[in-house]
């Protein structure tokens, strides 16, 4: 075949240019760390490296999330486990006033007591988080219980809240957790709390009703009442004790929770830097590579284009 | 000595003019080395006729002449070469113009759709968390704003490209009416040259190079065409350029090609005032390749839809994003999804919507995402809805939302707290139709290719790969070129290393014909002397 000497420069031209291309590849995936600049390098890369990012982002909040849900349960178990107190303390005082050995002036001093942890019991039913009441359903920004003690309603319920207004936070791709205990759960024995009933009685928590009823039998010293109501009493300790384990079991759910979306985390992140990212040293190893065959191309070139006969015509 | 006293001097002279001859020819060659197109020229040397002697001792030659200086080249390989160029001309000039797409997207990367759709979502999951507070509320409204100025954007930089894409593709026309022209006008002159029994070398190099750069532009089929013959008895060729079987150039005739703003759209996404390429005579033109094809494809192309070309050009893109706008925005508002795809909102396809909440100053109804106005103001949510009542009027109205025009609308624009979380007024830890939204991010029944971020992911991918196949053709092309190109080299081009051991070889012949010349005269003189 015929060959000019133009056409061994258009070749040489021609070569060197894929040459330069190929380096100018390499050395931008250097440069900026990745597979690919734009869909079209490697589209089914491009596609997972979406997927991956949305997977990895969407993990980072679910573990916000469960963080946040945790801190609303503490602080519920926190205010649960006060409830606890006041409520062991008003048994010991029962007891202690049951005994029939107390003189009127003790029995008055065991009830005055007894105000006062009534008082406790109230106030902490409108324990907030972070300027939310925790057990006021969805009603977050009301207090549970009127807490005015001038009002002839002190104690009583101040909303209605029913027994589905479940705060529920999103953990997982459509699981929920439901982060709060409800009034009516906590003081009205399971029945959702009514505001203003039909009967006068109606809106005040069953829990806040057996404080009312031991302090008038403690005021009029009818000690056979007192000793009916601890019955009362072990059963409102044991709707604390039924729901401070639920908080618990809660707890434990989120814990093993987080620990899974973290070890997730780290998983979906190590794919999708295998996804995207380049292998440094390879990469080196290539560019690297791409110079030495263009070096040898502009000096092999160079050889061969440059002399004619004119230069060995006399 | 038989044939005249002066035959031998007459044949040594006849050696020096073919020997010049055939130098200048060799001097044209070298001087031409790097003129584009060029073909080498070879000067065809034959023994003259010879002499019969009268008396029966043979033949007497009789020196040697040239009777022509031909063009060395091969038409089969230009013809090859102008038709793998059209096809390279259609797919250069489609991957650079999706690559440009491509940059537009900006995907993947800290700034593309996925990151900015996941801060949004992010934002309301912290909502879902405090939904009192006005401060998250107000990220709620930025981010979301953040949104739709990201679909805006992409709508507008899409209609700007098709514009530029429609202002190319009056450029190219331009480039080939004036090729056909300047073809026409060699056609006469070469034409004209050769009546007079020459090979016009040099023009028809320069035509050749003409139709090289003419079969990038578009489809061309080139013939050369015997219409009859000449008085002189040689055949009358003309030189006919052709597209889809209509010429362009017809020996001295050229028909033009000419662009008409359309009066009404091909798509309903294009931007007013494309160009339709047509012939001058308003016949319609049919253009299967070369650039132009792919400018138009890549302009007009919405696989095929109403009489658009097939091709996934912009008006498809625009078109998808369009559909993106408009059925997320009637999800997220109304809780509407067409599981089914049958265009109609089946009763058991409503579900809850931001519409159907609450925000924490009691409002309901409120549509979180409207369209800008004609003076770009957002639209409140009774504008939007200009009294619809039933679904299926509600659906219309969701016609008026593209992608450069939705937004975050007027109400929430004024007041975050009308951002709805609530099922219930007064409730406002109430996030029940916050958790519906925030569900439908995952809804994969929300579109026929899934879930919002797998419509994208696959629009983008469709992008990504047609990109790439455009790319790798491009390239095939382009490797095919070159060879063909190197194959018209080595029969055309020239070689300086042969050229100048030619250039010896006829100096040796000059040389000889020049001692001939001498002796001859010596013997003359001798002779004339003697008398």
């Amino acid at each position: 075949m015929r060959i000019t000497n133009n056409m061994l420069i258009n070749n040489m031209i021609r070569h060197i240019n894929n040459n330069l291309d190929r380096m100018s590849l390499y050395q931008s995936q250097i440069a900026t760390g990745k597979k690919i600049s734009k869909p079209s390098d490697d589209p089914i890369v491009a596609s997972r490296a979406l997927k991956l990012r949305t997977d990895v982002s969407e993990i980072k909040q679910y573990i916000r999330n469960v963080q946040d849900a945790q801190s609303w349960l503490d602080t519920t178990e926190t205010a649960l486990a006060h409830i606890g107190d006041v409520l062991q303390r008003t048994r010991e005082l029962m007891l202690e006033a049951a005994n029939g050995t107390n003189t009127p002036s003790d029995t008055q001093k065991i009830k005055e007591e007894v105000v006062e942890l009534k008082k406790q019991i109230i106030q902490l039913s409108n324990t907030t988080y972070a300027d939310r009441h925790i057990f006021s359903g969805f009603k977050t920004d009301k207090k549970l219980l009127i807490d005015d003690e001038t009002s002839p309603d002190f104690g009583k319920f101040n909303i209605d809240v029913s027994m589905d207004e479940n705060i529920q936070y999103e953990i997982g791709v459509g699981i929920f957790i439901r982060i709060n205990v409800l009034g009516g759960d906590l003081f009205n024995m399971g029945q959702p709390a009514v505001s203003n009933g039909t009967s006068p009685d109606d809106s005040t928590p069953v829990l806040i009703q057996h404080f009312n009823e031991l302090i008038a039998a403690l005021d009029a010293g009818d000690l056979e009442k007192v000793n009916e109501l601890l019955n009362s009493f072990d059963k409102d300790i044991d709707n604390v004790l039924k729901l401070r384990a639920d908080v618990g079991a809660r707890t434990n759910r989120l814990e093993l929770t987080e620990y899974r979306l973290e070890t997730d985390l780290i998983n979906f992140a190590e794919q999708m830097s295998k996804n995207e990212d380049v292998d440094m040293a390879q990469a080196i190893i290539n560019l690297r590579n791409e110079e030495n065959v263009y070096r040898a191309s502009l000096a092999g070139g160079a050889q061969i284009i440059m002399p004619t006969l004119v230069d060995f015509l006399r | 000595m038989s044939g005249g006293s002066f035959f031998g001097f007459n044949v040594a002279v006849r050696g020096l003019f073919t020997a010049q001859r055939n130098l200048s020819v060799i001097a044209h060659n070298l001087n031409n080395v790097n003129t584009p197109g060029f073909s080498r020229q070879q000067a065809i040397q034959t023994a003259a006729t010879p002499y019969y002697t009268t008396d029966g001792t043979g033949m007497v030659g009789a020196g040697s002449e040239v009777i022509a200086v031909k063009r060395i080249r091969d038409e089969y390989l230009d013809s090859k070469y102008w038709s793998e160029n059209i096809l390279k001309g259609e797919y250069s000039a489609k991957s650079e113009l999706l690559a440009e797409m491509e940059v537009r997207f900006g995907e993947p990367s800290d700034s593309g759709f996925s990151v900015i759709f996941n801060d949004f979502f992010a934002s309301l999951q912290e909502l879902s968390k405090d939904s009192g507070n006005e401060a998250v509320r107000s990220v709620v409204r930025q981010k979301g704003i953040t949104f739709t100025d990201y679909l805006n954007n992409i709508a507008v930089q899409l209609e700007k490209m098709q514009e530029d894409v429609n202002i190319r593709v009056r450029a190219v026309v331009d480039e080939i009416n004036s090729l056909a022209e300047q073809i026409g006008k060699l056609n006469q002159q070469i034409y004209t040259a050769e009546l007079g029994n020459n090979i016009a070398n040099d023009l028809r190099d320069r035509r050749t190079l003409l139709v090289d750069r003419l079969s990038e532009l578009i489809n061309i089929d080139v013939y050369e065409v015997e219409m009859g013959k000449l008085p002189d008895g040689r055949p009358n060729k003309h030189f006919v350029i052709t597209i889809s079987g209509k010429p362009l150039v017809d020996h001295f005739t050229v028909s033009k090609l000419t662009v008409e703003k359309r009066t009404t759209k091909l798509n309903e996404e294009d931007i007013d005032g494309l160009y339709d390429v047509r012939w001058e005579d308003r016949n319609d033109l049919v253009i299967k390749s070369g650039k132009l094809k792919g400018y138009l494809d890549i302009r007009d192309g919405k696989q095929g839809q109403n009489g658009s070309p097939n091709y996934t050009g912009i008006p498809h893109y625009i078109q998808m994003l369009d559909r993106f706008a408009r059925t997320f925005a009637m999800a997220f508002n109304e809780g509407y999804i067409d599981v089914n795809g049958d265009g109609v909102i089946d009763p058991q396809e409503d579900g809850t919507g931001h519409a159907d909440g609450f925000g924490a100053n009691g409002s309901t109804g409120v549509r979180f995402f409207t369209f800008l106005d004609d003076t770009r103001e957002p639209v409140d949510s009774a504008t939007f809805m200009d009294g619809a009542a039933t679904v299926d009027e509600i659906v219309k109205r969701y016609e008026n939302i593209r992608a450069r025009n939705i937004t975050v609308s007027k109400d929430v624009n004024d007041n975050c707290n009308t951002i709805a979380t609530s099922d219930t007024d007064g409730e406002i830890g109430n996030i029940r139709v916050l958790n519906a939204i925030l569900d439908m991010r995952h809804n994969s029944q929300m579109f026929s290719d899934g879930a919002p971020e797998d419509f994208m992911k696959s629009l983008i991918s469709t992008m990504g790969i047609d990109s790439q196949q455009a790319v790798l053709y491009a390239k095939n092309q382009e490797a095919i070129l070159h060879q063909v190109d190197n194959a018209r080299q080595s029969v055309a081009g020239v070689s300086i290393d042969e050229e100048l051991a030619n250039m010896v070889r006829f100096q040796h012949a000059y040389n000889a014909a020049a001692k001939l010349i001498v002796t001859i005269g010596e013997i003359y003189e001798m002779l004339l002397n003697s008398v």
